[in-house]
């Protein structure tokens, strides 16, 4: 097959009116840019995760504390309930040692605290 | 050396416009020649040429083989010609004089070169879309067989194939006054 001569297609050539034609290409270059600020500006799922991974980490922190000061809490009412049992205890030991007509000695008034801390 | 339409993808990618740019001026007249292929309009080649462009950079990520970026981005082009076609057929009929350059030197020049114009646009029209594509890349905008094989998905063989038959047809058409009886 031989191959005919190149056609002079140039009556079509864009940059015939340089003006037009870079007009063109600028207002094409500056959508692009914009796509690529946008693109930029649109986060990923790996960047929404990453980001996410702070928030994360203070809630947990929050948490943490909460459950810290709620147990403390807890902790010291129940170490009240102790002393309130401890001193019925004492009151009962105290009691019963009256009603035998008796004063309570020193070591049972130790027995009836160390039974309270031994709880 | 000039970096690879690979490496300007993966650029691309990352937000670099330097490499947008680069991509811009190594496709935008071939999209524009295959825009115009399809719709035969100038005005609408242009129009079609800069909206694939910006679609192909938002959807940069769906190029799945870089390095064919260019048949990736010729596809598109074609797309949107053939919606535009499907969709705003009226828009079509635009005179080739409204897109006549202002700067041309004379009323009688603008007027022979608009009336080549519309016969060059008329004989295309009578031919294949595909050698329309193939005789505007090779003979305006000299990208070379084997560029326009890779980029058009053909074999290099069809692409001179074509390329001969569209030079012959189209001689023949503006020898015969503009149409061709077959």
């Amino acid at each position: 097959m031989s191959d005919l001569e190149r056609m002079d297609l140039s009556a079509l050539d864009p940059a015939r009116d340089p003006e037009h034609w870079s007009r063109l290409t600028e207002t094409t270059r500056l959508r692009i840019e914009a796509s690529l600020e946008s693109r930029r500006g649109t986060p990923k799922v790996l960047d929404i995760l990453a980001a996410w991974h702070r928030p994360i980490l203070a809630a947990a922190a929050v948490l943490a504390l909460a459950f810290g000061l709620a147990d403390a809490a807890i902790s010291a009412r129940g170490g009240a309930l102790d002393g309130a049992s401890g001193a019925r205890r004492l009151a009962a030991l105290s009691d019963n040692s009256l009603g035998r007509g008796l004063r309570p000695t020193g070591t049972e008034l130790m027995i009836a605290l160390k039974a309270r801390s031994a709880r | 050396m000039d970096e690879t339409d690979a490496e300007l993808v993966h650029s691309v990618r990352r937000g670099d416009r330097r490499a947008a740019g680069r991509l811009l001026q190594r496709y935008l007249r071939a999209c524009r020649a295959v825009a115009l292929a399809v719709t035969g309009v100038e005005a609408d080649a242009d129009d079609v040429c800069q909206d694939a462009f910006v679609v192909a950079v938002e959807r940069i990520d769906d190029c799945r083989d870089p390095a064919k970026f260019g048949k990736w981005l010729l596809q598109i082009v074609r797309n949107r010609a053939r919606n535009l076609l499907r969709s705003d057929s009226g828009r079509r009929q635009v005179s080739l004089s409204d897109t006549t350059p202002a700067g041309d030197p004379s009323p009688a020049t603008r007027v022979e070169r608009t009336e080549l114009r519309e016969r060059l646009l008329g004989a295309l029209a009578q031919i294949p879309e595909q050698h329309r594509e193939v005789i505007l890349l090779h003979d305006l905008e000299g990208w070379k067989h084997r560029e326009i094989a890779e980029r058009l998905g053909l074999p290099e063989g069809t692409v001179r194939s074509h390329l001969h038959h569209a030079r012959r047809r189209l001689r023949r058409i503006l020898e015969d006054g503009g149409t061709l009886d077959e």
